[in-house]
């Protein structure tokens, strides 16, 4: 909390990250703000980049970043930060309707 | 039509009908995560090349590793596709249920079970690999109930027989078998578990790691038999009831899952008209060539030399077939480039109710190296250093530390001397370190007109805080070149030498060169960094300098490095893959012109 810039993942780090995604389903089995069924391979997808679905945008914005998907996580991996991407790039689409 | 709404494939061949396609200029044999990346990776460079899968298997590509969640009940069967539904059809690679037979690597085709030829103009092996069974002389291991787990079909068939085991035998001291005993263990069943070592995982834990995995495991509730192997099943009417050990025991069961390990499937090398080297494995280079021309391997039936060991051994794991895929892909479409080094082995996985993390080789003992380890905070660290450098990495514990990051650390030979408590004591904040090292580089880059060093010292500290001494630039130091060892690795023109800490003096040195050939930048942070907490998107250059933006996919000669064999601190962006979407200047001044609408609203 000392810094924010420090607080998330680069483009490149969430990238790296998503790739070394194995798919278990762990951290959106964790989700507090999940209240529709998705699927981990279309979350990527989506986070990566291309069109972002209602179901995903729906999930992207309820998200609160509690940060409780990172432990169970087997790999290590920080979903709330490619969540953080997420938000981002819902927020930059939205701003070019 | 081929393909239905989910991606499935109808078989191409029925009987003796011919095939529509004779000849594809990409040629995958396999579907697995490796094969699949790949072509998806080769449709991204060459949209019109035509890429045919082959494989044998009838179910779309899933997510192997999920498939421990799906044996426990927590995933469905859609939910384990690794692509969304369609993916093959929206990216035009045809798949062909066939078994491939023969590979023709002078006439550059391949043959099919049915007997007909096709053709390629490069060829990839994703085979993948196959289960160890049991060892064929074992006697009784023909029984119904004796099974292994590696397909989705065998999970499927394990569902399938769970109500009506009560007890259960798991043979193998691996990963594996460790989530297979916990997934049986989450049914209730009884498991006894052999174990023909005297530990778990002999190759990557230590004794103090394996008996604390062990203990965790016993406290679940499954008996454990170290040292203990298996001498014979005992079936009734055709179905098991029960093994006999070496120690003369009897364990009553109804079900044996063997988790012995996996072989990779090197049949099509061993049917290859070219020589194509193969032991435990198929052998490829750092760019996934096999020993015959235009056949590349990608997966779990590679085998990638380990820069520690030197030893070809494959990587069977779902990471590596990811990136191997990746490379395979831009490699078959004549993108070279793409090429990085794989780096260290690298496992990161739960057993039981612990998080494991295994990089590079903890438990080797090259000379001079030393080991430090601890056990706070209810895990267990191991670290393996030579100097300064961290070169294997073992944990153990409650959580998993952020094990990308370690890779990277070892990988690229990052100093870990400011950083070593908190990575023995598993608190080490890897977005802090790897950020502020990123800054460092950027500032260099910025400051010098340079690509960033590998290694930045403190030194570079310094210029941050006074930017007015802007260093030279590249033209003026070949004489400061010379004098500096030989690196290691084979440099471009483009790109400086890899600098250690020190030797960055000389080369430092103010000239009378003009500070203004440098870009310069009001704010020197990374541009992908965005406040979380107001939002706010990060400040692009104001004046015209869109062009020479910290990104590296600006840097054309970063790639250039893929041949030295060591990533460079932009190692993390892939530079040859599509980066997330960059704004363009319209796009800026429309999110300010947003955003002061926005805060004139308020």
């Amino acid at each position: 909390m000392r810094n924010p810039v420090l607080l998330h993942k680069t483009a490149s780090q969430v990238q790296q990250e998503l790739e070394a995604c194995i798919g278990c389903n762990e951290c959106l089995l964790a989700c507090p703000a999940l209240d529709e069924p998705l699927t981990i391979d279309v979350l990527n997808r989506e986070t990566f980049g291309g069109p972002i679905s209602a179901p995903v945008a729906r999930f992207a914005r309820s998200c609160y970043q509690c940060g409780a998907c990172v432990p169970p996580c087997p790999v290590g991996l920080h979903r709330d930060a490619m969540m953080m991407w997420l938000k981002i790039r819902l927020y930059r689409s939205g701003e070019e309707d | 039509m081929r393909q239905d709404h989910a991606g499935h494939r109808a078989p191409l061949f029925k009987g003796s009908e011919p095939p529509s396609i004779d000849r594809a200029d990409i040629v995958i044999v396999g579907n697995g995560i490796a094969g699949l990346t790949a072509a998806i990776q080769a449709r991204s460079f060459e949209p019109d090349a035509r890429i045919v899968i082959i494989t044998d298997q009838n179910h779309p590509t899933i997510n192997t590793p999920a498939l421990k969640q799906f044996a426990v009940g927590k995933l469905t069967r859609e939910q384990l596709l690794a692509y969304p539904p369609g993916t093959e059809r929206q990216e035009r690679i045809h798949l062909i249920h066939a078994r491939v037979e023969k590979i023709n690597a002078q006439g550059k085709f391949v043959t099919l079970a049915n007997g007909s030829a096709f053709g390629y103009g490069s060829l990839l092996l994703a085979t993948g690999s196959t289960p160890t069974a049991l060892p064929a002389h074992l006697p009784g291991r023909d029984f119904d109930g004796v099974l292994t787990l590696h397909r989705l079909q065998d999970y499927l068939d394990l569902r399938r027989r769970l109500p009506e085991v009560e007890e259960a035998v798991v043979i193998g001291g691996g990963a594996h078998a460790c989530e297979t005993v916990m997934c049986l263990l989450h049914w209730g069943i009884h498991v006894h578990w052999l174990i023909r070592s005297a530990g778990l995982l002999p190759r990557m834990l230590d004794e103090t790691a394996s008996e604390m995995v062990l203990e965790r495991i016993r406290q679940a509730g499954a008996s454990v038999y170290t040292s203990t192997e298996v001498v014979g099943i005992v079936g009734r009417m055709g179905s098991v009831i029960g093994v006999v050990t070496n120690h003369q025991q009897f364990i009553p069961c109804q079900l044996v899952v063997a988790c012995t390990g996996t072989k990779p499937v090197t049949d099509l090398a061993k049917h290859c008209d070219l020589p194509l080297k193969h032991e435990n494995g198929i052998l490829v280079d750092d760019h996934l060539r096999s020993s015959v021309r235009d056949i590349y391997v990608a997966g779990d039936v590679a085998a990638l030399k380990n820069p520690l060991t030197g030893r070809y051994e494959p990587r069977a794991q779902w990471y590596a077939a990811v990136e191997q895929g990746r490379l395979a892909g831009a490699m078959m479409t004549g993108h070279r480039e793409a090429a990085r080094p794989f780096g260290v082995p690298w496992h990161a996985t739960h057993l039981g109710d612990l998080s494991m993390l295994y990089v590079g080789n903890p438990l080797q003992s090259p000379p001079g190296s030393y080991v430090l380890t601890d056990t706070s905070r209810g895990g267990y660290r191991r670290l393996l250093l030579q100097g300064e450098r961290l070169i294997g990495y073992l944990s153990l514990g409650p959580m998993q530390p952020d094990s990308l990051a370690i890779k990277r650390i070892i990988d690229e030979e990052l100093p870990v001397r400011d950083i070593l408590k908190g990575l023995l004591k598993g608190e080490f904040d890897a977005r802090q370190y790897l950020s502020r090292r990123r800054t460092y580089s950027a500032q260099d880059l910025v400051t010098s007109g340079r690509l960033a060093s590998v290694k930045p010292s403190p030194i570079q500290h310094q210029y941050q805080q006074t930017p007015e001494s802007i260093p030279a630039v590249r033209s003026s130091e070949p004489a400061a070149e010379a004098a500096q060892p030989a690196p290691r690795l084979p440099t471009t023109e483009q790109l400086p030498p890899i600098s250690t800490g020190p030797s960055l003096v000389p080369q430092r040195a103010p000239t009378s060169q003009p500070a203004a050939s440098a870009p310069r930048y009001p704010i020197l942070r990374e541009e992908e960094e965005i406040s979380p907490f107001t939002g706010s998107l990060p400040a692009l250059p104001e004046h015209g300098q869109g062009g020479t933006r910290l990104n590296s996919g600006s840097l054309p000669a970063s790639q250039e490095q893929g041949q030295g064999g060591r990533r460079n601190l932009w190692a993390y962006s892939d530079p040859a893959l599509p980066a997330f979407s960059r704004r363009s200047p319209a796009q800026t001044q429309h999110v300010r012109s947003y955003r002061e609408r926005q805060e004139g609203g308020r």
